[in-house]
């Protein structure tokens, strides 16, 4: 009797599957919430079962002909559980908690990636792979990155540490802060970020203290579509004091350090290819 | 003739109500519903409808009620402050990650912060032994600058996140909404509804002034006192639902006097059923507009409600001023 | 109601008041209102009428002494019955909402569980607006609106009105319209009134006045009594002689400017 109750009990166990966790094989209808998520799953070889993404979602290029499903603060319910998904793939940063109860209480398989720092990327991806049965493939891309942030750490070491500065937007002035892959970045290479005491990820920061903080390399992103180059010169010249400034130390980089996925080696490459 | 505009004013709003049923962004065909369209209907669109419903109606029938309590007809549940110090509450909540009631924890946050500071309206309108509407309008305008200021301090120091959740919430946000919160809301919207509805007599007799109202046997200071309570009930609970959804209140009840009278037996519950009537449409045409974002329902209110508010002032007979 | 009572309808008693903080605007008051009495109560701006009026309706309670309604203390009635024997008209009739002649009338019988005698159309064909019940009371004329509160006063049944300056901003001709209606009322209803005013002149064509000066009484009676030249120079402020017109009215005229 006890025995048959253990079988039972062994099964039973088997068959619940755990909340994060999911079966071996890929699920053939996925829902992306984050864009950071999309490119990783396109990394992983799901782009086509990728079935709904957000409006911010555009990367690669294929993603942006996806279906949409609204936004990341707030994604429409309806249009997700039409896509009819197996899985939806959520973040902790940019999405919100509600979503995850809400998509549950429908009975809907989500899986929340919780890596927020760069070096816990590389443990998120396998984490996901596995969820998504597609573990080989997130093995080789977590390798990819543990093997660049390895060489970038390394890069930086025994150097100097030059300040440095991120410029998210000019005006309002609003630069990278701690908690962001952006800062993490920065600090792999050795350098200081001279907006490390702020208290937010990206906050407004006063010209003031960029002045006083005197950093030697300006980093402006180049992200949505703008023409930062045009943008940038009236904060340029409110800097003019600053020795980034002063020496043409500025440079324009790409947004790849936006979102934490893939491409954010080729963020790190862009940040240490102008201090050299 | 009134019997008639009755009987308009009910099939419209009930056509209102199944059309932000089955209606946008896609339409459910209730005679031919598969599994998924079925649980598409009771898991999200019906507590939707039903959250825009306790909502529109707390909102039409506060308004109503402060317009005869404060005798202003300009009056509007979040001109007396309540809007600001519930979303200051909430952006608390959201902001600091207060998750210790779970999903409930903000609008908790929210129905808190709109209580106090309807007491704390009550507290600094109080002279002599009760309310003097005068005073209340002022304490409001004083009590919705201040909580303003502190909530813009906050959000000027938190994240980008944090930020675009506090804003999406104070603009009215019923996309999340679930049977949760339902249950609870509806005690107090009921409760606030009955009361006011209890004493609706004493509230027509108030608009005459408090000099006949007394003339007429009431007992002034306690009819406003109650209708204030009742107010409050009904706003607290509508922004723990879904946030700040501005306009209801201000415009429900000049509609429903243009159209059924001033009479505040038939006001009160009218501008609580067109109050319902109208954020449902807001809702509908919110998530139907460019799917599959929707535009937070707060904003739609305001783009309808505020052009067509403009349009009655230059009309001069519909507004009561 | 009111025809069979003999005694004072209202009285005052060494009546007092005081906001708190404030100093006395009623000081050591008596008077009594006779059944039937068509009362002026004459004094300056800020004499006291209106607090005066105010207590006895109720809305304010004296700091000391006491006032009784019908031979019973007014604190003891309740709201509701208080209501069916007494009305208060205030000086400004402030409404911007659009109520219809018909609902203000109707309004009259809020403190009644069983409806009284009197119908909303029997009260407004009293006052003449039979033919404007459905008409918003925001589209009537200032004396129309005083002719609505008088027909809600009248459904209310109440036997004593209290009015408070109700022929300011009325242009003559309104208000002998308005003082020919209550008499007409007071002698076909048997209502009680005591209207405040500060025009002499027309205090003067009163049957009974009170003349007031800083919440005391300088006089009751006749005018002829009451208002003296010595007595209306200490109210007002102003020397007057009283005249005798040529069929016996009664006017005053005042030092040139």
């Amino acid at each position: 009797m006890n025995k048959l109750l253990i079988v039972i009990f062994v099964l039973f166990a088997m068959t619940c599957p755990p909340a994060n966790a999911g079966p071996e094989s890929s699920p053939g209808r996925i829902v992306s919430l984050a864009p950071s998520m999309t490119e990783v799953l396109y990394a992983l070889g799901l782009g086509d079962n990728i079935v709904g993404v957000t409006t911010f979602c555009d990367h690669p290029e294929e993603a942006k002909k996806k279906p949409k499903i609204g936004g990341m603060s707030n994604p429409s319910l309806e249009a997700i559980v039409s896509s009819r998904p197996d899985l939806v793939v959520m973040t902790t940063d940019g999405n919100p908690r509600e979503v995850e109860e809400r998509l549950r209480s429908l009975k809907i398989r989500t899986y929340v990636f919780k890596a927020r720092m760069l070096h816990e990327l590389p443990g998120g991806i396998r984490e996901l792979g596995a969820a998504v049965g597609a573990r080989a493939r997130a093995d080789a891309l977590a390798r990819d990155v543990e093997t660049g942030l390895a060489r970038s750490g390394a890069q930086g070491a025994g150097k100097p540490k030059k300040k440095v500065l991120f410029i998210v937007w000019p005006e309002p002035l609003i630069v990278a802060g701690p908690g962001t892959a952006i800062h993490d970045a920065i600090t792999l290479l050795g350098m200081e970020n001279s907006a490390a005491r702020a208290k937010t990820a990206y906050p407004r920061y006063s010209i003031e203290e960029i002045i006083r903080e005197a950093p030697e390399v300006l980093y402006i992103g180049k992200g949505s579509g703008m023409d930062m180059i045009a943008v940038s010169q009236g904060i340029l010249k409110k800097l003019a004091a600053v020795p980034a400034v002063r020496n043409g130390e500025v440079c324009y980089v790409g947004d790849g350090l936006y979102r934490l996925g893939p491409r954010v080696i080729k963020g790190i490459e862009e940040l240490a290819e102008c201090v050299h | 003739m009134r019997s008639l505009r009755y009987w308009m004013f009910g099939a419209v709003t009930a056509a209102i109500f199944c059309l932000a049923l089955f209606a946008g962004p896609r339409t459910i065909n209730p005679f031919e519903m598969n599994g998924m369209e079925r649980d598409i209907l009771f898991s999200i669109r019906l507590p939707r409808v039903v959250v825009a419903l306790l909502m529109g109606m707390a909102l039409g029938a506060s308004g109503a009620v402060l317009q005869g309590v404060l005798r202003n007809p300009l009056a509007d549940p979040y001109i007396l402050g309540i809007s600001s110090g519930a979303s200051l509450a909430a952006a608390l909540g959201l902001l600091s990650g207060f998750y210790f009631f779970g999903s409930v924890s903000v609008p908790l946050a929210a129905f808190i912060g709109a209580t106090l500071v309807s007491l704390l309206v009550g507290v600094f309108g109080w002279k002599r032994g009760g309310l003097w509407p005068e005073r209340l309008l002022l304490a409001g305008i004083g009590l919705n600058f201040l909580f303003s200021a502190v909530l813009m301090l906050l959000m000027s120091l938190s994240s980008d996140e944090g930020l675009r959740r506090a804003v999406l919430w104070m603009f009215g946000d019923l996309s999340m909404a679930d049977w949760t919160l339902i249950p609870s809301a509806s005690v107090f919207v009921v409760a606030g509804l009955g009361i006011a509805l209890w004493r609706s007599r004493a509230l027509n007799a108030l608009i005459l002034g408090d000099e006949f109202a007394h003339s007429l046997g009431f007992a002034v200071q306690r009819e406003r006192l109650l209708m204030f309570a009742a107010m409050a009930l009904m706003t607290s609970a509508s922004v723990s639902l879904g946030g700040t959804i501005g306009f209801i209140g201000l415009l429900m009840p000049h509609i429903v006097r243009f159209l059924l009278g001033a009479d505040s037996r038939v006001l009160i519950p009218a501008s609580a059923v067109a109050g319902g009537a109208f954020l449902c449409l807001a809702d509908l045409v919110g998530r139907s507009l460019m799917p599959p974002l929707e535009l937070p329902s707060g904003t739609v209110t305001a783009l309808i409600g505020a052009p067509y508010f403009l349009y009655l002032l230059r009309r001069k007979d519909v507004l009561s001023i | 109601m009111s025809s069979a009572f003999s005694g004072p309808i209202l009285e005052f008693r060494g009546v007092s008041f005081n906001y708190p903080g404030e100093k006395r605007i009623v000081e050591d008051l008596s008077f009594s209102v006779g059944n039937g009495e068509f009362i002026g109560l004459l004094g300056a701006n800020g004499s006291g009428k209106s607090t005066i009026l105010k207590l006895a309706s109720g809305m304010l309670h004296p700091a000391a002494g006491g006032i009784t309604l019908w031979d019973k203390p007014l604190s003891g009635y309740r709201n509701k019955d208080r209501a069916k024997l007494l009305s208060y008209f205030p000086q400004h009739l402030d409404v911007n909402v659009p109520f219809t002649v018909r609902e203000i009338v109707g309004m009259g019988l809020y403190p009644y569980d069983i409806p009284p005698q009197m119908t909303v159309d029997e009260a407004l064909e009293l006052v003449g607006l039979a033919d404007k019940a459905e008409v918003p009371v925001t589209n009537l004329s200032g004396g129309e609106r005083r002719r609505v509160f008088i027909a809600m006063t009248l459904i209310q049944g109440a036997g004593l009105l209290l009015l408070d300056e109700p022929l300011a901003n009325l242009d003559i001709k309104y208000q002998i319209e308005f003082l020919r209606l209550l008499r007409r009322l007071k002698e076909t209803k048997g209502m009680s009134v005591i209207m405040a005013l500060h025009d002499i002149n027309i205090a003067l064509q009163f049957g009974k006045v009170m003349l007031i000066k800083s919440g005391s009484i300088l006089g009751a009676g006749s005018p002829e009594t009451v208002l003296t030249g010595v007595r209306i120079e200490q109210a007002f402020d102003v020397a007057v002689e009283i005249k005798k017109s040529d069929r016996g009215n009664a006017y005053i005229v005042h030092e040139q400017w």
